[in-house]
């Protein structure tokens, strides 16, 4: 029996028709066109669906929408202002932290995550925030350096 | 291995889906419809098994709702008690698990990966009853006890009693876990967990073990130590006969070569026996060396 079911997704709030069943990694994608989520391995291993839920990182394949309810959703639609790229998405871009780009909206969110609550994170932190986020195409290394470059400019700019 | 019959659409199974809002609500709807209803809570397990058609539940009761269920308390007589639906995150960042019960705090840190543990809670992870458990080890040492709530009243289980077989516990069908109780542990006592996966790092456990040792107040004997295992036998398992090897005994690097030995001897791992036992024996060692050397 579908529910009608409001969801606050990058600010804005949407109203979807959704059966219990389903996840919201295919609402946003979908029921509200935001293909940034991805459907890598739908059972939670790879993390390319990852989103933001009350700033925390999590998975959307795993979720079901009525469970989302009530809830901020960012995903990587969500994360450029104003039409202005976050730093995060320009060090992704000036270090070659992404190649395909499937991994790359979910790693960002989880970057994204750890330097909310961790502005100062060691490189051990930082591969951690993002263990939850495979990469088949750069092994790693210059996402890792570009989330340390972004905090360094933070740290600078204080 | 099961497959969706779909092939690779891992569209989950249709059901009915129940939100209670307290937990008299929740063992109601229990009740009513026993094995024909799963509870969710992270999810990361239930819809998993959902997802590969391992099993088809009716009715979802979603118990995030009832906000009684996630909670960290710590009190020095009552010791710690944590809500069932604190979250894996939760429990692995609280100050007073990390200072107190440093062990539970590094067991709930490994499961997963953050998206996982962000979702994930403690009861689901107890509830899921799986011989690799990653908090169960540190529970048995700890030895926490498990309240377990229904319509006809409630019951107090110890964690070492509530694993039956490879995913089935003591819970019924009309059960719910409410709350994981863990006394605080005796003065001069420290522990520690310690394990090793399959393939990387974020992976499921291939050995889990947690130890939790007390040392006399001259602090030359082991006055108590307990083993805790997981993934080396059908379920998660207390290395009881290597402990009494320990017990009140000097502590002596070939004393504790006997006690990792006999603790392994004590496995009945289903797969990769041999390198299960080798790594039981190797870890043991490491978790007793490295729980000693902690104690202050």
């Amino acid at each position: 029996m579908k529910q009608l079911i409001t969801l606050s997704v990058n600010g804005e709030s949407y109203q979807v028709a959704v059966e219990p069943s389903i996840t919201l990694l295919d609402v946003l994608r979908d029921g509200l066109g935001l293909i940034g989520a991805k459907k890598g391995c739908d059972l939670g291993n790879c993390g390319s669906c990852t989103v933001l839920l009350g700033g925390k990182p999590v998975l959307s394949c795993l979720l079901l929408a009525v469970e989302a309810q009530d809830k901020d959703i960012l995903t990587i639609e969500g994360l450029a202002e104003n039409g202005q790229l976050h730093p995060l998405q320009q060090a992704f871009i000036d270090y070659s932290a992404l190649q395909c780009g499937f991994c790359t909206p979910g790693m960002l969110l989880s970057a994204k995550a750890l330097l909310d609550e961790n502005p100062q994170p060691t490189e051990e932190e930082v591969k951690e925030a993002i263990s939850g986020n495979l990469c088949r195409c750069t092994g790693y290394i210059e996402i890792v350096e570009a989330i340390l470059k972004v905090a360094q400019s933070n740290r600078g700019a204080e | 291995m099961s497959t969706s019959n779909l092939g690779y659409l891992l569209t989950l199974p249709r059901f009915n889906y129940l939100a209670p809002k307290t937990i008299d609500e929740a063992c109601s709807l229990l009740d009513k419809y026993g094995g024909a209803a799963r509870v969710i809570a992270g999810g990361t397990d239930l819809l998993v098994s959902m997802k590969k058609r391992e099993i088809s539940p009716q009715y979802i009761i979603n118990i995030k709702a009832i906000p009684e269920l996630d909670y960290i308390h710590y009190s020095h007589e009552d010791g710690l008690k944590i809500g069932a639906l604190a979250t894996l995150q939760s429990v692995a960042s609280s100050s007073i698990v990390k200072d107190k019960f440093g062990l539970l705090a590094t067991a709930c840190k490994k499961v997963g990966t953050p998206q996982v543990r962000n979702m994930g809670t403690i009861g689901g992870n107890i509830c899921n009853g799986g011989p690799s458990q990653d908090t169960v080890p540190s529970l048995l040492v700890l030895e926490a006890k498990l309240k377990l709530v229904s319509l006809q009243g409630e019951r107090v289980v110890p964690v070492d009693s509530f694993f039956i077989s490879p995913f089935q516990t003591a819970l019924n069908q009309a059960e719910l876990l409410t709350e994981i109780q863990i006394p605080t542990p005796p003065p001069r006592s420290n522990g520690c967990y310690q394990w090793l996966t399959k393939i990387t790092a974020v992976d499921e456990t291939l050995v889990g073990v947690a130890v939790l040792m007390t040392s006399d107040s001259a602090g030359g004997l082991c006055k108590d130590i307990r083993i805790g295992l997981c993934s080396v036998a059908p379920v998660p398992i207390r290395a009881r006969q290597a402990e009494e090897l320990l017990r009140g005994k000097k502590i002596e690097a070939d004393l504790i070569e006997q006690v990792a030995q006999v603790a392994a001897d004590e496995t009945r791992p289903r797969s990769r026996a041999n390198y299960r036992r080798r790594m039981t024996s190797l870890l043991v060692k490491r978790a007793i060396n490295e729980a000693w050397q902690s104690i202050r």
